[in-house]
């Protein structure tokens, strides 16, 4: 028999992403556990809890074994959170509790004199949160694992009596006799928290993983975070992010011949794939695209892993395309980076940074094959997957090239199952030998929604811009049928 | 409620090698009064009374337990002679306390 319970009662923690995994936020009066090795993050997230916390009316006490509290203070400030105001307001109580290593130890003893001051401060600032940070230095000064048992037991109880919301974080130990150690601490929290710190290829990532939540529901996956400008951003991959909106009206291409093969142009709020090997264009295809939206009076924001922006504007030129006016009434914005500058997470972050400031109709990606400098061909799958989804959420046009070697179908180059579902539309460019000449031949491998050409079509660039020999015509007119939502590939 | 032992001072046979210990106790369980049985023996038995000793209960007067960060209880420091050294527990492990307040070996 399935027993019907009430949902427990939490604290939305407000920070970016995590209250979605937690099903809501910690659970209320209990105590919640952050583990993690060296630079995962916990004393961040016990302080963000706090801060968000305390700038919404809800005081806490931070106390650290740890850092010293003007440490404490200064990395904050880096985050934006001025703490010495909320201390100065009676909203947060810091408590540098350190003991020196010094201490001769002779006889028994137990933390009365913590839980007191801890007290006196709780009671000052009637604080209903506390964050323990770094607990496990504390409990090192007990040298007997049964002495420490029965110190958290008296700490579960005095939190849990006082009806605090607790974080408390322990170091996890790489130690493997250590680990074993702490083991029990999971079973004194409600909710258990594991921060991961891990480098890749040179590249840090960061992942956080509810291990348990008594009473509730949570995220099972692993998410990756980062320690951004103002805290803790989370990158679940939410029910509401996965709802996509439906394909939008017709757009153009910017390219009058590729226009009539796909039918009238792109759809907005497709992902679209440009897929060919070196030079054959892709890169001016999606400029073309880019100058055209300016035109309409359209926001572009082109992601350039490859060259700077100098660089592109100036190769552009050569090939008839001026995206000077597009940058100039900043209708085009340009964000240059290199791949391996920053870890995946980091350049999602930036994106959705400028997706929310710049509020762009269309957003171009050049070039995918890049994105595996970000790390790993993981990170890179990771990252646009994560960035697919939410533009196809805001319904943004995404226009992406990938540099793929030799003649296979470029939907299958892309490794990792279910990137080629999330695209829409595919577009092969390939170089063809001409005799005396090389050519360029384009093709419509798939386009959803949407009838297209299945035939190659010739294409040159010139000085004055891409051009198609042929006199091409939609599809559907060729067909003696104009249905704009026609029937798929 | 119990009252715990307010601040006592006793007379030392003079100024040179006086003890100031500060005791924090946390109320009046089974270690508090063990430290404070234990330092009382040993101020006797090893100091001839050359000490004063400040007892402080925590869970009433918090601020003091701030103010000489006391996480423990119970906590002993030697105020003097300096340096300053702190004892944890409730002493009853006498030749450590002596260790620690340099008295090994001194004049029983």
């Amino acid at each position: 028999m399935r027993e019907t319970r009430r949902p427990i009662p939490k604290v939305p923690t407000q920070i970016a992403g995590l209250d979605a995994v937690l099903d809501g936020g910690l659970p209320r009066g209990r105590i919640s556990l952050a583990s993690g090795g060296p630079g995962s993050g916990k004393t961040v997230l016990g302080l963000e809890f706090l801060w968000r916390g305390a700038m919404a009316g809800d005081p806490g006490v931070f106390v650290t074994f740890e850092e010293r509290a003007e440490a404490v203070r200064s990395n904050a400030r880096s985050l934006g959170w001025d703490l010495a105001a909320l201390e100065k307001a009676g909203k947060m109580a810091i408590i540098e509790a350190h003991l020196s290593g010094n201490e001769v130890v002779s006889g028994d003893f137990d933390i009365q004199g913590l839980l007191t001051i801890v007290a006196g401060h709780v009671m000052r600032i009637r604080a209903r949160r506390v964050v323990m940070d770094a607990l496990d230095v504390l409990l090192r000064v007990y040298a007997d694992p049964q002495r420490e048992r029965t110190e958290l037991y008296r700490l579960q109880d005095w939190l849990i009596d006082r009806k605090l919301t607790s974080v408390v974080s322990v170091k996890a130990q790489l130690d493997g006799n250590m680990a074993h150690r702490y083991e029990f601490l999971d079973f004194m929290a409600d909710c258990v928290i594991r921060l991961d710190h891990r480098v890749n290829g040179h590249v840090a990532t960061r992942r956080l993983r509810v291990i348990k939540y008594r009473g509730s529901g949570f995220g099972t996956n692993e998410y990756p975070y980062v320690i951004g400008e103002h805290g803790i951003v989370l990158f679940p991959l939410t029910k509401a992010q996965l709802t996509h909106r439906p394909l939008g009206q017709r757009v153009s291409s910017g390219l009058a011949g590729l226009d009539a093969m796909l039918d009238g142009g792109f759809r907005r709020g497709a992902c679209v794939l440009i897929a060919g090997s070196s030079g054959t264009g892709k890169t001016t295809l999606a400029s073309a695209f880019a100058r055209a939206a300016a035109r309409r009076r359209e926001k572009v924001l082109y992601l350039n892993f490859e060259e700077s922006q100098e660089g592109m504007v100036a190769g552009m030129l050569s090939t008839g395309i001026d995206l000077r006016p597009a940058l100039r009434t900043q209708r085009l914005m340009v964000q240059t980076a290199l791949p391996e500058a920053m870890g995946s997470d980091n350049h999602l972050m930036r994106v959705i940074d400028a997706l929310d400031k710049f509020k762009p109709a269309h957003l171009i990606l050049d070039a995918i094959s890049a994105c595996v400098r970000m790390g790993s061909e993981k990170a890179a799958f990771d990252y646009l997957m994560r960035l697919v989804a939410v533009l196809k959420e805001r319904g943004i046009t995404c226009i992406l090239t990938n540099q793929s070697n030799g003649l296979a179908g470029a939907c299958e180059e892309l490794s990792g199952i279910g990137f080629s579902s999330v695209v829409d539309a595919v577009i092969q460019l390939r170089f063809v030998d001409a005799g005396q000449e090389i050519g360029r031949q384009i093709l419509i491998i798939k386009s959803r929604g949407s009838g297209h050409s299945n035939r190659r079509e010739p294409f040159y660039i010139t000085p004055q811009g891409i051009e198609f020999p042929n006199n091409l015509r939609p599809p559907s007119a060729r067909a003696g049928q104009a249905d704009p939502k026609g029937g798929g590939k | 409620m119990s009252k715990a032992p307010k601040v006592r001072l006793r007379k030392g046979n003079g100024q040179r090698g006086r003890y100031l210990l500060r005791l924090f106790i946390a109320g009046n369980g089974p270690n508090s009064k063990k430290a404070v049985a234990n330092l009382r023996g040993l101020c006797r038995m090893h100091l001839n009374g050359r000490c004063t000793i400040e007892t402080v209960d925590v869970v009433k007067d918090f601020q003091a337990a701030v103010r000489d960060n006391i996480l423990v209880t119970p906590a002993l420091i030697r105020v003097l002679p300096r340096p300053r050294v702190m004892v944890l527990g409730n002493l009853s492990d006498l030749s450590k306390v002596l260790a620690a307040l340099g008295l090994s070996g001194s004049d029983s």
